[in-house]
């Protein structure tokens, strides 16, 4: 079978939401020796990348979305023993919960899919987290970044406490701060000195891709 | 003058009323504000736990918010509960949450005895509260909010494999749904057996947003509305909430069949009315707005335009915080209250 049209099965598998179409498509490029790097990014991530606009015009909600994440998923455990190891290119690391207080995290959960699939290195620690359970996570996984989310104007106010704690632990420096969930504005992020905010899943990757690409 | 339970009956009826109720149904959309837990001493979360002490802190806040009605129980985990999830009780400021889902997934889940259920954690509170508040006060009616069969089942199930499910395993989701959905109206039943004259749903995870139109047609639209059937049949009307952005679906409100369509602040009830003629709408004053200190002026002119566009029944849009200074919430009241005095006067 040829690369474009595994290629183009990978997309397919991912907007569909078809698990078992993934994981035919990663068994192929293995078979046919395609770079599983080049699978998974124009393959399986481009679909994401599909999703993520069908997101965001409302032709998909969602349920779509988790779906088409767990065929993503499945791809990429199969492909993943494959991936040929570049030196010197890691990729970046996300801390990322809902914050103390709080225990919505359908969003989060969101962004955290749409950043796996982006190629980062998701940790997530969860809904409900305290601001030391944050830094201690930072600080154990020596993260590039720390994603908060809060849906709550009651809850909000823990992202304060989570910045104060980076401060005073003295690795405020060495993490970017991204924000959202409902409750959150672009004003609050700057009131509260975070480094970035975004209102959807899909924003969240771009910023994220940004905040990275200043530091380094 | 009518009594609000006659007033209520009567927007239902489609009758016209001196001026349209004003309400607080209770569960997500709960009345219990700090200030009147300190001013009466009766707080939670005890008052979660005893049906007498639900009562009397229902009974409190009527009296000092000008509410027309009870509301009962103060938040959504009730029914999680007693199905067996794992709920944290909050705090005098804080609502109850859910800790830990009892199931990872619609497979695993064990089918029990609705009965059994109607029996445990603080289901008997709840009834012996309705129970007490129709007593004392039979001319108030008494509203039990229950938590809609979406956002109930993703308080069971773990929500984002439920939230998968509902697309990639239709036939697991729609018995778990289902299930839920039998312990709504058996709990329904057993309340308004027990005084409750009107049930409200919310569904805050059941919003257009988060399931988009097919979706919620296939689960929201089917399950709300058998319990809004099941409900009429044992002879109380209903009201459903949806929270957040209710425009990808909101042409299939009426199919849901409630007597009365609630929603959030974001979206003008009077354009509502109009694309949907035959629906009578509740809400929507914005929740942020009823928290603000020093806001009774704009509140009192945005429930005046409320009263004025004809919805049907007033209340907060997505509830209330528990921070909500109580002027605030009078002013609220007052200005529906006070609006017969003016059409009177006018006319
Ligand atoms: C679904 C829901 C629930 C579900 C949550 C299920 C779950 N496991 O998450 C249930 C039913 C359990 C629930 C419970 C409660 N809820 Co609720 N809930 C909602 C609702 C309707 C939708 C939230 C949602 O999932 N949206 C869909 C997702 C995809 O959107 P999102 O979270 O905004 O995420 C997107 C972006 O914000 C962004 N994003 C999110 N996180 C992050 C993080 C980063 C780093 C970045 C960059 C971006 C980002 O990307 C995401 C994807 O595009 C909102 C109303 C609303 N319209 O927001 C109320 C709402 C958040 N709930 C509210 C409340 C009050 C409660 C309760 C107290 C009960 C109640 N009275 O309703 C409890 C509280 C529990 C607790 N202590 O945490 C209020 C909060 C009000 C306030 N004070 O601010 C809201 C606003 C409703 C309202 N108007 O009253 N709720």
């Amino acid at each position: 079978m040829s690369k474009e049209l595994i290629l183009k099965k990978f997309t397919d598998a991912v907007v569909n939401g078809d698990e078992d179409l993934a994981v035919e498509a990663a068994n192929e490029a293995i078979a046919s020796n395609l770079d599983a790097t080049e699978a998974i990014v124009d393959g399986l991530s481009k679909g994401m990348g599909i999703v993520g606009e069908y997101f965001e015009s409302q032709e998909y909600f969602l349920p779509e979305v988790i779906v088409a994440s767990e065929a993503f998923k499945a791809g990429v455990k199969i492909l993943q023993p494959h991936i040929k190891v570049q030196q010197g290119t890691k990729p970046s690391k996300i801390v990322i919960g809902t914050v103390q207080g709080d225990t919505h995290d359908i969003g989060k959960n969101i962004v955290g899919i749409m950043l796996g699939a982006a190629g980062f290195e998701v940790i997530d620690v969860g809904r409900d987290v305290s601001p030391k359970a944050f830094v201690d996570k930072v600080k154990e996984t020596n993260a590039d970044l720390l994603g908060l989310s809060a849906l709550m104007t009651t809850s909000m106010v823990n992202m304060k406490k989570v910045l104060a704690l980076l401060n005073e632990e003295g690795v405020r420096g060495q993490v970017k701060v991204m924000i959202g969930g409902a409750a959150i504005s672009q004003r609050y992020a700057d009131e509260i000195g975070a480094d970035g905010y975004s209102v959807d899943a899909v924003a969240a990757v771009r910023l994220a891709q940004k905040l990275v690409a200043v530091a380094a | 003058m009518p009594t609000p339970k006659e007033r209520f009956q009567a927007v239902v009826e489609n009758r016209p009323v001196d001026y349209p109720p004003v309400i607080c149904p209770g569960g997500m959309m709960s009345a219990t504000v700090i200030d009147v837990m300190n001013e009466t001493g009766i707080t939670l979360p005890a008052a979660h736990h005893d049906g007498e002490l639900m009562a009397r802190l229902a009974e409190a806040v009527q009296q000092r918010t000008g509410f027309d009605n009870f509301g009962i129980p103060f938040c959504m985990t009730v029914e999680a509960e007693a199905a067996g999830s794992e709920v944290d009780f909050g705090t005098l400021e804080c609502e109850p949450k859910i800790v830990k889902e009892r199931f990872p997934d619609n497979q695993s889940v064990i089918y029990e005895d609705i009965n059994l259920l109607l029996t445990r954690g603080r289901v008997p509170a709840v009834i012996e509260a309705a129970r007490k508040l129709s007593q004392w006060h039979p001319d108030i009616p008494v509203s039990l909010t229950l938590t809609g069969p979406i956002s109930f089942a993703a308080s069971l199930v773990d929500p984002l494999v439920f939230l998968k499910d509902l697309k990639k395993n239709p036939a697991a989701s729609h018995k778990v749904v289902a299930y839920v959905n039998d312990f709504l109206i058996a709990f329904a039943k057993l309340a308004i057996g027990n005084g409750v004259d009107i049930v409200t749903f919310a569904d805050p995870t059941a919003t257009g947003e988060i399931l988009g139109p097919k979706t919620f047609d296939e689960y929201v639209v089917r399950y709300l509305g058998e319990a809004v059937t099941a409900i009429h049949e044992a002879g109380a009307p209903t009201i459903v909430h949806i929270c957040g952005d209710i425009k990808p679906v909101k042409h299939l409100l009426p199919k849901i069949g409630a007597d009365v369509i609630s929603t959030d602040a974001m979206l003008s009830l009077a354009e509502l009315k109009k694309e949907l003629p035959g629906i009578k709408t509740m809400g929507n004053l914005s929740t942020y707005l009823l928290d603000q200190e020093g806001a009774i002026d704009r509140i009192t002119a945005r429930t005046r335009t409320l009263v004025h566009q004809g919805i049907n029944v007033i209340a907060p849009a997505c509830g209330l915080s528990t921070t909500s200074p109580i002027e605030n919430i009078k002013a609220f009241t007052d200005a529906v209250h006070q609006s017969v005095a003016e059409t009177e006067s006018i006319g």
